[in-house]
């Protein structure tokens, strides 16, 4: 031992040598002149103890290396945003149209092939609501009147 | 390289990174900031990592070029001990006898604090951590005769100290 601890003195012992060394060391005789050195390779062990005592690290170390699957993530809720967005207005556009078929008539479609008659029915339809305005221009007369005599007694008095 | 690979790998040298970049900084926190940039550097560089034919050393080598960029725009010299000691514990000791190892431990550890940088970081990387010379060679970046002429100094160094208060009793 004493021959090991001059190599290690003099930086000439192996790895598998310190090793050794420090087994020597770590057991419970140590002869008195040698307490030092041991007090010497027992620190070295302690030293070798000493850790990053932080449980969140390794955590901060990949978020910040590895933020690519929060970005998939990102990207994923942003486009799910569009796409509740569009699907939104897609169907707000389907009632309405819906809404507007179903108040709004159908467009006119031809219902006579043969012109003749639909003249003679236009001349129908036409006389039909000339006959509709003479009645409401004699009821109109009618208020008309009542209108001129209310007035002429108002004028009097 | 992936980052499961990244995981397995290379985050469990985080000890040892912290340990090394707390050597130079001489602060928990500091050294912590340190090692999460090393691991970020590796991170960013991981394409060269295959060329690279140590890669737990060519981790420490970048430890210690961000401690070193630290400690220079600080411009502070590290010199205190660690801050919170050794607390040495073993079942089988009296309280005196365990007061006495703590003593020594932090005694041993002023002593290594006080050497200077590169031999206390030889020592460090040997003696704790068990590198072969050819490691500490490229982590350090000094060639095998530098290595070797500061682990002596730094040994003998600490030795003497250690070899003073025995015979002084100081």
């Amino acid at each position: 031992m004493e021959e090991l601890l001059k190599k290690y003195w003099n930086c000439e012992t192996t790895l598998e040598e310190e090793k050794q060394l420090r087994e020597f060391f770590g057991a419970n005789h140590i002869p008195d002149q040698l307490k030092d050195t041991a007090a010497l390779f027992r620190y070295f062990e302690e030293a070798k103890k000493k850790s990053l005592n932080d449980v969140a690290f390794e955590g901060q170390v990949l978020r910040k290396v590895n933020p690519s699957r929060g970005k998939v993530a990102k990207l994923i809720y942003n486009t799910m945003r569009i796409a509740a967005g569009l699907a939104v207005v897609i169907a707000a556009t389907w009632f309405i149209r819906n809404e507007i078929r179903d108040t709004t008539p159908q467009a006119v479609v031809d219902t006579y092939n043969d012109p003749k008659l639909a003249f003679e029915e236009t001349k129908k339809a036409l006389l039909m609501i000339s006959k509709s305005f003479g009645t409401a221009e004699e009821q109109a007369r009618k208020i008309n009147m009542f209108n001129e005599a209310q007035e002429e007694i108002q004028g009097k008095n | 390289m992936n980052i499961e690979a990244f995981q397995n790998r290379v985050l469990p040298a985080k000890n040892k990174l912290f340990r090394f970049a707390l050597k130079f900084l001489g602060n928990e926190e500091e050294a912590k900031d340190v090692v999460q940039e090393v691991f970020i550097r590796v991170w960013n560089g991981r394409d060269q990592m295959n060329e690279v034919q140590n890669w737990e050393a060519w981790c420490m080598r970048i430890t210690k070029n961000l401690s070193l960029d630290r400690i220079r725009a600080v411009t502070r010299r590290q010199t205190q001990p660690i801050e919170d000691g050794y607390h040495v514990l073993h079942e089988s000791l009296s309280p005196y006898e365990s007061t006495e190892i703590q003593e020594s431990m932090n005694r041993i550890d002023q002593f290594i604090a006080a050497l200077p940088e590169k031999q206390r970081q030889v020592i460090h990387l040997r003696d704790v951590e068990g590198y072969s010379y050819n490691e500490i060679c490229d982590i350090m970046e000094l060639d095998m005769n530098q290595v070797k002429v500061n682990l002596f100094r730094a040994r003998n160094a600490v030795r003497e100290k250690l070899m003073k208060i025995n015979a002084y009793g100081l």
